[in-house]
């Protein structure tokens, strides 16, 4: 039997993204969340509406962060095998280490986001060393 | 999707012998560019294209090909800071440039041209604009040709990229 991966859909503006369902530690509202704890602008683009939240533990020191998203799309299970790194050049010359891979869903390619990369790289974030990115 | 190939049985080696060399010629930022044909190994029609986060604007995403991804890379970006519109009619050339794999998007590909080596000059000096990527300039029947060196704009697009950690989004 192969290995799975739980991956979490969601959509930022007109763009559609997975992640790691174990990245995010819950999926909710934004409406109390402090505005320090909210990351709305990030590589992934700027989200339509701020009602919808991922909560994630991006920090060393387990700090929640909410990425703000338009859509919690749901959750799918897909073999592990079909996570796949992106081109050499593609993976090179972006400058976000957000972009974990790739997934085709429904024959769609879509990117497979590390939500911990992606908050630690907000804008106004603490700069990290190079080592810290997620597996 | 694949619309053409460089015929085979062909010597389209530039620097053979023989008295003309064989580019493979796309229409770029409205002029004729060429780079050399063996580098060339189809023509397609570019699928949906995924645009990637925190891509430098030469790249403007990556596409599925017979279950390969490959980065697209649009050269009147990186050379002239002008896009070339995609369309689902819009055609690239995937070319192998030593270890990369990429989909060089065009206005409109011409195929294979065969230049008299007698034809070909030396670029312009010049250092700025498409002249720094220039190894030869020619000219056949339809007219003048800019030979591209194409491994020296594939490797230039990856030292222009801002690496990832050294810029925020």
């Amino acid at each position: 039997m192969s290995e799975t991966c739980e991956i979490l859909l969601f959509q930022v503006g007109a763009g559609v993204f997975a992640a790691r369902v174990h990245d995010a530690v819950r999926i909710g509202s934004v409406r109390d969340v402090p505005a320090e704890d909210l990351v709305v602008i990030t590589a992934l683009g700027t989200p339509f509406e701020r009602t919808r939240g991922i909560v994630i533990a991006a920090g060393e020191d387990g700090r929640e962060h909410t990425l703000v998203v338009d859509q919690a799309l749901g959750v799918r299970s897909i073999p592990a095998a079909d996570v796949r790194a992106l081109p050499p050049l593609a993976s090179e010359c972006l400058a976000s280490r957000a972009v974990a891979g790739y997934v085709e869903l429904d024959g769609a390619l879509t990117l497979l986001i590390d939500l911990r990369a992606l908050v630690r790289e907000r804008p106004g974030a603490a700069p990290t060393a190079p080592n810290q990115r997620a597996a | 999707m694949s619309d053409s190939r460089p015929p085979e049985g062909t010597d389209p080696a530039p620097h053979g012998g023989g008295s003309e060399a064989w580019f493979f010629c796309l229409r770029i930022l409205g002029g004729r560019y060429a780079f050399e044909a063996p580098l060339v190994t189809e023509v397609v029609r570019l699928g949906p294209l995924t645009r990637l986060p925190a891509a430098p604007s030469f790249l403007p995403g990556v596409f599925t090909h017979r279950g390969e991804v490959l980065p697209v890379l649009d050269i009147g970006q990186l050379v002239g800071h002008v896009s070339i519109p995609i369309r689902p009619s819009t055609r690239a050339a995937l070319v192998h440039c030593g270890p990369w794999k990429v989909a060089v998007v065009s206005e409109s590909v011409e195929g294979l041209v065969a230049i008299p080596r007698r034809a070909l000059e030396a670029p312009p000096a010049e250092s700025t604009g498409v002249a720094e990527f220039l190894s030869a300039v020619g000219r056949d029947r339809h007219g003048p040709v800019a030979i591209l060196d194409l491994p020296r704009v594939v490797e230039t697009a990856r030292a222009r990229a801002v690496p990832a950690g050294s810029a925020r989004a």
